[in-house]
């Protein structure tokens, strides 16, 4: 069994907090087969609920919590002149715990396959009731573990540990928005692979393969921290973004003082080749980026400029994080070079899974949300080369982009054949990614390589 | 051989070059004048490729619009892995915690020495 606490940040009063991705983001770190989640509120205002994520709706649930424990209905417990033990921060808030009475502070979500059950509509809500404030859940999972998977939800929790402390040891004004985006999740990809291929070689040391692991983390979400200042994008993982939280200065800062962390950390653990590969991935990252921002004004571009740039963009650190850790433990320089062309397949083929994912709302950002930032994505590419939808889809972006316009888009793209298109694409990238691994000794690891490839692409968030 | 080495070096900063990156670079390859000639040149270019980037990134003052934030970035990249080629690892660790102590101090409102002046001190950074 897996304890953990999940942590939250609501921003309003009333707040229905989606945690789905996030808990499947847990279920995949933790390499539960089939079994439970098992999710307990900490807070006495604060509920659990599975319903739709539709944004009407949610008003609709929220007006009737409101109709069943008014906030203005005079509640005894606001009456602090007649109790005691009254804590400095008392809130008068009667009315949230109430509302939290008439929803439940427990849940139970089952496990199959790896996979959440959850029907087509549901989404797991944290219901704020007396916001904004910081939040916790309790999670505990439960059931059968992959084996391998159970050693590898040991060294993802090394990499947490890392990345925790370091983050203590920065100075607040940027540790803090830094542990916020690292606490809303994320899938942890690239430390993982970086932690899987330093099993391979002859010199396995899992606290330096950790802290690699988390220095790689580190400068990945250094790069959001500018991207997101970039691409003018309010929210990452569903929390505000640096930049949109505490402006283009502060997020400036972020990212600098995180680019130099790790590049330090990075430095300080490994051997030149480690520090070289990863200097030459964030360079390709950097100089990609330019040419992504400067693609724009001929969005949405065409497919090999596509694949020029998400090379650059995120396969890059992919190959970076594949080829560091198996240099880390010495591996043979044949099996350093597959593994590098195997995170670079699978780096392109992610970023195409992730394209894919946009156009559904599963994705935890707005569904059209890249369009209207003009950002390069190879379905609107493929839309827009259509024989049915392309002329409107072309002519749609050519204008400006408002609501209506994006939604047409979405629409155009969905019903063509193009996100069918990208999705066998990119799981043709896996196999050929796999295929790139057949000629080297993995140490036993084999599945493991071939399981976490076709996950990557085969996802809803 | 040490234009050969810029040269080499400049894709797509050619327009910085004559902006202030060559002036800037001038500067280090008299600083570091005692260095090994062999690696002077990319020691210079990397340093001033990342005073210039941070001044580009407007670090400290007011945010770079998207596109030379997107500059600023490459040149810090391009001056990191210029380090990692060129310089021992306690001077590449000295660049790093220099320019976390300049971003932390641009984070939290606060003065920072000048960046020439910290970088300049990382180059004396031994075992």
């Amino acid at each position: 069994m897996i304890s953990s606490r999940l942590r939250f940040e609501s921003s309003r009063a009333t707040e229905f907090v989606d945690l789905t991705n996030r808990l499947r983001d847990e279920l995949q770190k933790s390499g539960l087969r089939n079994g439970r989640i098992h999710m307990q509120s900490l807070h006495t205002t604060v509920g659990l609920a599975i319903n739709e994520n539709e944004p009407l709706l949610l008003r609709d649930f929220q007006k009737l919590l409101e109709r069943l424990a008014p906030g203005d209905a005079g509640y005894e417990h606001d009456d602090f002149a007649r109790r005691y033990e009254i804590a400095a921060d008392e809130s008068v808030n009667g009315h949230a715990h109430c509302r939290q009475l008439l929803l439940t502070g427990f849940a139970t979500l089952l496990v199959e396959d790896g996979q959440l059950v959850l029907g087509r509509w549901q989404s797991v809500f944290a219901v704020e009731l007396d916001g904004p404030r910081p939040r916790e859940l309790a999670i505990q999972l439960d059931g059968e573990f992959a084996e391998v998977e159970r050693e590898a939800t040991k060294q993802a929790q090394l990499v947490e540990l890392e990345i925790t402390r370091q983050l203590m040891v920065d100075p607040d004004a940027v540790a803090l928005p830094m542990r916020r985006l690292m606490e809303a999740g994320g899938k942890r990809l690239r430390p993982r692979l970086l932690q899987l291929t330093s099993l391979i070689g002859p010199r396995y040391d899992p606290l330096l393969a950790a802290s690699l692991a988390a220095a790689v983390e580190l400068l990945h979400s250094a790069t959001l921290v500018h991207d997101d200042y970039v691409d003018e994008s309010t929210h990452r993982r569903g929390r505000p973004t640096v930049a949109a939280a505490e402006g283009a200065e502060r997020a400036i800062a972020v990212g600098d003082y995180y680019f130099a962390k790790a590049t330090r950390m990075i430095a300080e653990i490994g051997p030149t080749a480690v520090t070289s590969t990863m200097a030459e991935a964030l360079e390709a990252i950097c100089a990609s980026q330019i040419d992504d921002v400067a693609m724009r004004g001929a969005f949405p571009g065409d497919r090999s400029s596509y694949v020029r740039i998400v090379k650059g963009k995120t396969a890059a650190l992919f190959a970076a994080a594949c080829a560091s850790g198996a240099l880390l433990s010495d591996s043979p320089p044949e099996v350093v070079a597959a593994l590098k062309r195997y995170g670079e397949l699978l780096g392109i083929a992610f970023q195409m899974a992730d394209d894919v994912v946009d156009f559904s709302p599963s994705s935890g950002k707005p569904v059209g949300l890249d369009i209207r930032q003009r950002v390069l994505s190879l379905p609107l590419i493929y839309a827009a080369e259509d024989r049915e939808v392309g002329a409107e889809v072309r002519s749609l972006l050519q204008g400006s982009l408002g609501d209506r316009e994006v939604d047409r888009v979405v629409k155009l793209v969905t019903s063509s054949d193009a996100l069918r298109r990208v999705g066998d694409e990119a799981r043709g990238l896996v196999e050929d990614a796999l295929r790139e691994l057949e000629a080297v000794e993995l140490n036993g690891l084999r599945s493991t390589f071939v399981s976490i490839a076709r996950s990557a692409v085969d996802r809803t968030a | 051989m040490s234009v050969q080495i810029v040269e080499a070096e400049l894709d797509r900063l050619e327009d910085l070059w004559s902006n202030g990156l060559a002036e800037t670079y001038r500067s280090y390859v008299d600083a570091l004048s005692d260095h090994d000639p062999a690696l002077q040149p990319k020691l210079a270019l990397a340093a001033s490729l990342i005073e210039v980037g941070l001044r580009l990134q407007g670090l400290g003052g007011r945010a770079a619009p998207p596109p030379t934030l997107l500059m600023g970035d490459l040149c810090l990249a391009r001056g990191s892995r210029l380090l990692t080629e060129a310089a021992s690892k306690p001077v590449q660790v000295a660049f790093a915690r220099a320019i976390e102590g300049l971003s932390a101090a641009a984070a939290s409102g606060k003065p920072s020495a000048p960046v020439r002046e910290l970088l300049l001190h990382a180059f004396t950074a031994t075992e």
